[in-house]
């Protein structure tokens, strides 16, 4: 084909234009990010600055909220107490997820499809449903104490199940466990089978192509993983509301209790940003060990 | 090969998935220090009879022996022979050195000690100071030797290769192929090499086994297999060969003459016994065939088999022309050097002369036979 007159500008054009147009491409995603992200959390950072004294709110920057943060003795106890269980819950749902990735991925024949098709399936279910769900299982003459009794383990039934850090450690592990199960299934699909055969053939024995090859090479998603579930057990506030009870109460409760009860929002921004800063700080740090364990992108 | 001690034993082997039978009554007897090629076209059971012998497979029926010991059932990694995958298969978490350190480790050598034999590993594939790199720093051909250093590192009595060098391009595989080769003259291990590379196979090979759709063919060294193929699927997988298809006029006691589009020729080579009538099929190589102008007393004496034909097609292939001759329906194609090609054209009426000697005539009915035209495409 002989090259027309709009081809030709075409081709003039193009060296010019792929700044331009790169910079095009751009403009929505940027623009998504700015209206949806980073401008509230800008407005929460500044706000987070102010002051309230009875019920107008000073605009003048002063470090008094984070102060509070660390002075009052409510916060940082139950900040941590937070942080902890974040960790338990991120941990557990790992311990709980891998073995369960790798029988799907690995030791499952015949219904792989359809198991992975179960473990999924809880997220389409309101997360609402879920976790009210939970309180008919967890309850004073819920499944689990009917079970117990009939079973004659426990002559009365318990109320040590529901309304303490307990339900909400098990709640948090069943929200967080289906997101832990994909991304270590992933990462477990991605590992060539001829990795393992080569494993076997040069010696090792399945315990040892476990340790040395799978599990190295799956680190990606155990990674991943951890960021998720963590993340998610972090910020939750319906499920200790919901299961927590008084002792169950965890650092995301107190934040909605400034926005919603206080109406104290520079206090409760300061607290959203506490909480920011150590989520961010977390995924920065699993990051660095994500990208540098990512062998088979 | 001097030594004749045996080092692999396949006896009976079959191998079935499901209703597919991919290996098929196989037996094969592979010697200490040989280099052994598994040759056929994809799908002929060659990889699978590889990996039966790893221990990646378990066959369906039969038994396999290494070194005298049955190790049929013998899971892959207490066997003490290694593989080299076709895509190298090279653990991308670990550096070029922790990959060579791989089989060692798993033999509870520590490092300290397993150092020389890394380097010593390194320096045989002539990639000492790689050691610290990961696979995907590597180019293909480095990956390669990497692979070929980890599977020899712990000296396997075996080296198992499955098409070592199909990923690599035409330069590089043919320097790998010195570099294999002599690697096997200096470590002094069994090599059985699986590969589709006709050429790779022949040149490479001390014997060669001829396999397609899960049977064996053919077992012989490679002047053998080129030169006396036991079936026409052989002949027309190893090397180029022409396929003359007739009936039997005369059957003498050494020779036998094949009517071939009017044009009688003769051959004193045969498979299988055959009686007048039968439909047979001759087999002449293009390098046997020689192209004259004029048919004197000498060409006669020379030629038994001598007749007209007419060029058809002429390629031009570099080095010498392949030319095409027509004489009836049949076709026949011989190759001719450059200085000799003394500027030839189609339609030209010529005479082709070989000797009886080089043709193999097949029976057309045999199984085994038939097949030779369906894999002309590899």
């Amino acid at each position: 084909m002989k090259p027309t007159l709009t081809t030709k500008l075409n081709v003039k054009a193009r060296g010019r234009s792929s700044f331009v147009s790169k910079i095009w491409i751009g403009v929505p995603i940027t623009t998504w990010l700015f209206l949806l992200i980073i401008i509230p959390i800008c407005i929460m950072l500044v706000t987070s600055f102010y002051t309230k004294e009875g019920s107008v709110v000073i605009k003048k920057i002063s470090l008094a909220n984070y102060l509070e943060f660390f002075i009052n003795p409510i916060y940082l106890p139950i900040f941590f107490r937070t942080l902890i269980l974040a960790l338990l819950v991120s941990l557990t749902s790992i311990l709980l997820g891998y073995p369960l990735a790798y029988l799907v991925s690995r030791k499952v024949k015949c219904f792989r499809n359809q198991l992975y098709m179960l473990v999924i399936v809880p997220l389409w279910v309101s997360y609402l449903v879920r976790i009210v769900a939970w309180r008919t299982i967890l309850g004073r003459v819920g499944v689990l104490n009917t079970i117990l009794l009939s079973l004659k383990i426990i002559d009365e039934p318990l109320s040590i199940f529901i309304y303490s850090p307990f339900a909400v450690y098990v709640a948090l592990i069943y929200i967080a466990l289906p997101y832990v199960f994909i991304s270590i299934f992933n990462s477990l699909e991605k590992i060539p089978k001829n990795l393992l055969d080569a494993a076997a053939d040069l010696g090792a024995n399945s315990f040892h192509t476990f340790i040395h090859v799978i599990l190295p090479l799956s680190m990606p998603g155990v990674i991943s993983g951890f960021t998720l579930a963590f993340v998610i057990a972090l910020g939750d506030y319906i499920i200790p509301q919901q299961l927590g009870g008084l002792n169950g109460m965890m650092f995301g409760n107190l934040i909605v209790t400034q926005f919603g009860y206080a109406y104290n929002w520079p206090l409760g921004a300061a607290l959203g940003f506490i909480m920011f800063t150590v989520a961010v700080v977390i995924l920065l740090v699993s990051q660095k060990f994500g990208s540098s364990e990512g062998f088979l992108e | 090969m001097n030594n004749q001690e045996t080092e692999i034993q396949l006896i009976q082997i079959t191998k079935k998935f499901g209703n597919f039978t991919a290996v098929q009554n196989v037996n094969l007897e592979i010697h200490h220090g040989e280099f052994f090629s598994l040759l056929g076209p994809s799908g002929c059971g060659k990889t699978t009879t590889l990996r039966m012998i790893a221990g990646l497979e378990e066959p369906t029926e039969g038994q396999i022996c290494l070194a005298g010991e049955d190790v049929t059932y013998k899971p892959a990694y207490l066997r003490n022979v290694n593989t080299v995958f076709q895509d190298y298969a090279l653990f991308p978490h670990m550096t070029v050195e922790e990959n060579i350190y791989f089989p060692l480790k798993m033999k509870k050598v520590k490092y300290s000690s397993a150092r020389a034999m890394i380097e010593e590993a390194l320096s045989l594939v002539n990639m000492t100071g790689f050691g610290k790199r990961y696979p995907q720093q590597l180019s293909g051909g480095q990956r390669q030797r990497i692979a070929l250093a980890r599977s020899l590192v712990n000296r396997p009595r075996a080296l198992l290769l499955d098409e070592p060098l199909g990923a690599l391009d035409f330069k590089l595989r043919i320097a790998m192929q010195k570099v294999l080769k002599d690697i096997q003259k200096n470590v002094d291990i069994t090599f059985i090499y699986v590969t589709h590379d006709q050429t790779e196979a022949i040149t490479m090979s001390d014997r060669i086994c001829v396999m397609k759709d899960g049977v064996i063919h053919q077992i012989g060294t490679p002047d053998e297999i080129y030169n006396s193929p036991e079936s026409t699927f052989v002949a027309s997988f190893i090397g180029d060969m022409n396929f003359l298809e007739g009936q039997v006029v005369q059957k003498g006691e050494n020779s036998v003459t094949i009517d071939v589009d009017g044009k009688p020729i003769i051959s004193t080579r045969f498979e299988g016994t055959f009686s007048k009538g039968d439909s047979v099929v001759a087999c002449i190589r293009p390098e046997k065939i020689c192209l004259d102008k004029m048919c004197d007393s000498e060409f006669q004496n020379k030629f038994e088999n001598h007749f007209q034909a007419s060029i058809h097609r002429i390629v031009f292939r570099g080095t010498d022309y392949e030319i095409t001759l027509k004489f009836g329906q049949s076709e026949i194609r011989l190759i001719e050097s450059a200085s000799e090609f003394n500027n030839k054209k189609i339609g030209d009426q010529l005479f082709i002369g070989f000797q009886k000697d080089d043709v193999i005539t097949y029976l057309k009915e045999c199984k085994k036979v038939c097949d030779y035209e369906t894999n002309l495409d590899n």
